[in-house]
């Protein structure tokens, strides 16, 4: 029997180790093989297949394998393989991970290739220097996107609602939920309740004049901003206009389960390049808005690179690799198949290419990204080391005070001091 | 010492799959993280001794640690005693000599082989949601059941309720150790009109000491393992609210969301001493209330 026990015991504790002691796996192919490594969906997953096709039968001789996974298990994934040295060659990389991956050494510069296999040269340049780390390139933008709350246009028309959903408040929002809520008997409410949104809690504290972060990584967002962004929440919780509480608490859920989806409710948050995913779950049109702001101040959005493709330090095969990269964002049948399901590309030769084809919802979701062009605030500093963690701390939190369990201001304070500890703790 | 060799040497070359699976796949990596325990390591830069630091951390100044000691500690408080009785109870039943008991014995065994599934860790989130199965059956007594995986009072209920379900491998061992107390004892028990409750408390139970003895440690370290379900129905960071922060959830996370491998490595070795600690004091107290039946006292 203690032999039992031990080795079940043992079990458990290599769980954790064995990851570290993992090897690469060496690859046996003969021909040249590049790997490449995303997050997605299952429309982004037939399209990324697709340029992988085209890609092969452009070049003959060099193989390319796809992986792909949610975006949750992605990191999880990721930080495994970066540690075993058995990344893939090309990456999917998200602005919020990209400082943290190139100060760790992981990734590979993209300088020494531009202008000779890789062509950027008419690309938007804002846009395109997201992808700067200490002033070289190790992302290269594969499409820009901005916050937005999704709208089911159908329950606004019911409601009676004609709101200009560029310009609306802060304090607009509760009665429009309202009016929504009663509009339906109660049976759709007005909106998710944002409250575990760590995405609009960021446009909260801008539209109060801040940033999250300062440059040092000091956090510079206050326990009132955080204090009364929960308390906005609250008051509608408690008028019954927004989300339950069952729901709130779910974190990420998967598009098929968001309200405006399930019909729960009548808006939900997402990034601008999700709509098309979104709309091909729905039967009513939807329609895109921006996070309503303090009357007479910023809008608080921004518009960032919404993924990027990066090359690893683990990479074996760089020209096939910068190859592919470059038929990615330049090869007009490749850009054709990608359309807008990544963003907005940041190349005006794709853009123009690509208007006359595209849907209502895509049209839709271009108009949105024109009508905030000059609505928007500067990208957020890059942040520091340990804020993927803030952002569970967040949740977490909120989770809390939506369940009733700490009040507002109590978990705002908190939540600031928190916050910096794992900042720090984290250099 | 040739022979040693000569004599040894087939068996050990049998055994070798076996020995460099685990002095590669097993004590490598539990070395490995013995070390990697003592340093600050984020999986991507090369490890940084660091002392003591890492423990010093967690008893001092790691407020989610007590929590998922908290949590964990309850979970193993309610699931282990809730599933050794039902094992116990199912295992009497079948041991009353019902038609087709192989049969049974299979159906009863099923849950805990599919008990740590994934499949079944969603089908129970689907169950205990507010609009899952189980408040569609409370509804029809009239009762308007709370979200019971997603509210931080009841969620961890879900999960003792799923552990009492996979009761088949303890009920099993039970069920052999039913067999083999000798019958005359309850037939001279029931001359003596013993009531049934008086021939549980003073022939099965006693005589059933080193089974659940055993049941008791297997359990206690199998509970105290529990990730898979746990890791699906809380979404794989101990949501709602913490309320289902398992301590292998947290250290999963530790390690793989937060890339804290050193920290991590000494959460898990501060389990495995946990875990000796628990098994070593229900040893101490077997001496107390188990007996062997060719012990004498």
């Amino acid at each position: 029997m203690t032999k039992i026990t031990r080795r079940t015991l043992l079990g458990t504790m290599g769980a954790a180790a064995a990851a570290s002691a993992m090897s690469a796996i060496p690859g046996f192919a003969a021909e040249r093989t590049i790997r490449h490594f995303w997050w997605g969906n299952p429309e982004r997953d037939k399209r990324t297949f697709a340029v992988i096709d085209l890609f092969q039968k452009h070049h003959a001789g060099i193989k390319v394998s796809g992986e792909t996974i949610g975006w949750k298990d992605y990191w999880t994934k990721m930080a495994t393989q970066t540690a075993g040295s058995n990344m893939a060659d090309l990456i999917q990389m998200d602005y919020r991970y990209l400082f943290e991956y190139v100060h760790r050494g992981a990734l590979k510069p993209l300088d020494e290739y531009v202008g000779k296999t890789l062509m950027l040269a008419d690309f938007d340049a804002a846009p395109l220097s997201g992808g700067k780390v200490d002033g070289k390139l190790y992302g290269l933008n594969i499409g820009s996107n901005s916050q937005v709350l999704v709208y089911n246009n159908k329950a606004f028309a019911d409601a009676g609602i004609t709101a200009d959903v560029i310009n609306w408040t802060r304090e607009d929002f509760p009665a429009i939920c309202e009016k929504i809520t009663s509009a339906s008997g109660g049976k759709m409410k007005g909106s998710d309740d944002l409250s575990t949104s760590v995405d609009i809690m960021q446009v909260w504290v801008r539209q109060n004049g801040r940033e999250f972060y300062d440059a040092d990584g000091k956090v510079t967002a206050t326990a009132d901003d955080i204090a009364s962004f929960w308390d906005y929440w609250a008051q509608m919780r408690k008028a019954g206009v927004v989300s339950g509480k069952d729901r709130t608490v779910v974190i990420n859920p998967p598009l098929s389960e968001t309200g405006i989806v399930t019909g729960g409710t009548a808006i939900s948050q997402f990034w601008s390049n999700q709509m098309v995913g979104i709309q091909a779950l729905m039967k009513d049109k939807v329609g895109a808005a921006m996070f309503p702001h303090k009357k007479d101040g910023p809008y608080g959005q921004y518009i960032k690179p919404s993924m990027f493709m990066s090359l690893t330090r683990d990479v074996k095969d760089v020209d096939a690799a910068i190859a592919y990269m470059n038929d990615w964002v330049n090869d007009p049948e490749s850009t054709q198949v990608l359309g807008l399901e990544r963003g907005i590309p940041c190349s005006p030769k794709v853009r123009a290419a690509l208007k006359p084809t595209l849907s209502d919802t895509e049209k839709d979701a271009v108009a949105f990204f024109d009508a905030i062009q000059d609505r928007v605030g500067k990208l957020p500093l890059p942040e520091p080391k340990g804020a993927g963690e803030v952002y569970e701390l967040f949740t977490r939190t909120a989770s809390e005070v939506v369940l009733d369990k700490i009040k507002p201001a109590e978990a705002a304070g908190q939540f600031i001091q928190d916050a910096q500890d794992i900042v720090d703790r984290a250099r | 010492m040739r022979r040693f060799i000569t004599r040894n040497a087939p068996g050990y070359t049998f055994l070798l799959p076996w020995l460099i699976g685990f002095f590669l796949l097993t004590l490598g990596p539990i070395l490995a993280s013995l070390y990697l325990s003592f340093t600050k390591y984020d999986m991507v830069s090369a490890p940084r001794w660091v002392g003591w630091d890492n423990y010093v951390y967690m008893f001092t100044r790691d407020r989610r640690f007590w929590k998922a000691l908290h949590v964990t500690f309850s979970y193993v408080a309610l699931a282990v005693p809730a599933r050794l009785i039902m094992a116990l109870a199912v295992a009497m039943i079948l041991d009353k000599g019902l038609r087709s008991i192989s049969l049974y014995r299979a159906i009863f065994y099923l849950p805990s082989l599919l008990g740590s599934s994934i499949a079944i860790a969603i089908l129970w989130r689907q169950l205990f949601a507010k609009d899952g199965a189980v408040n569609a059956v409370l509804s029809f007594v009239g009762i308007d059941g709370p979200s019971w995986i997603t509210d931080p009072n009841t969620s961890l209920y879900t999960l003792v309720v799923l552990a009492m379900w996979q009761f088949g491998s303890p009920m099993l061992i039970f069920l052999a150790g039913l067999r083999s107390i000798p019958k005359d004892l309850y037939e001279a028990a029931e001359i003596d009109g013993t009531p049934a409750w008086r021939q549980f408390t003073r022939i099965t139970l006693p005589l059933l000491a080193p089974v659940i003895f055993f049941n008791l440690v297997l359990q206690t370290i199998d509970a105290f393992k529990t990730f898979s379900s746990v890791f699906i129905i809380s979404h794989g960071n101990g949501a709602p609210a913490d309320s289902l922060l398992f301590y292998t959830v947290y250290l999963f996370n530790e390690a793989f969301s937060f890339f804290r491998m050193g920290y991590a490595s000494a959460l898990a070795w501060v389990l495995l001493v946990i875990i000796a600690v628990f098994t070593g004091l229900a040893f101490l107290s077997s001496k107390y209330w188990v007996h062997y039946e060719n012990e004498r006292d």
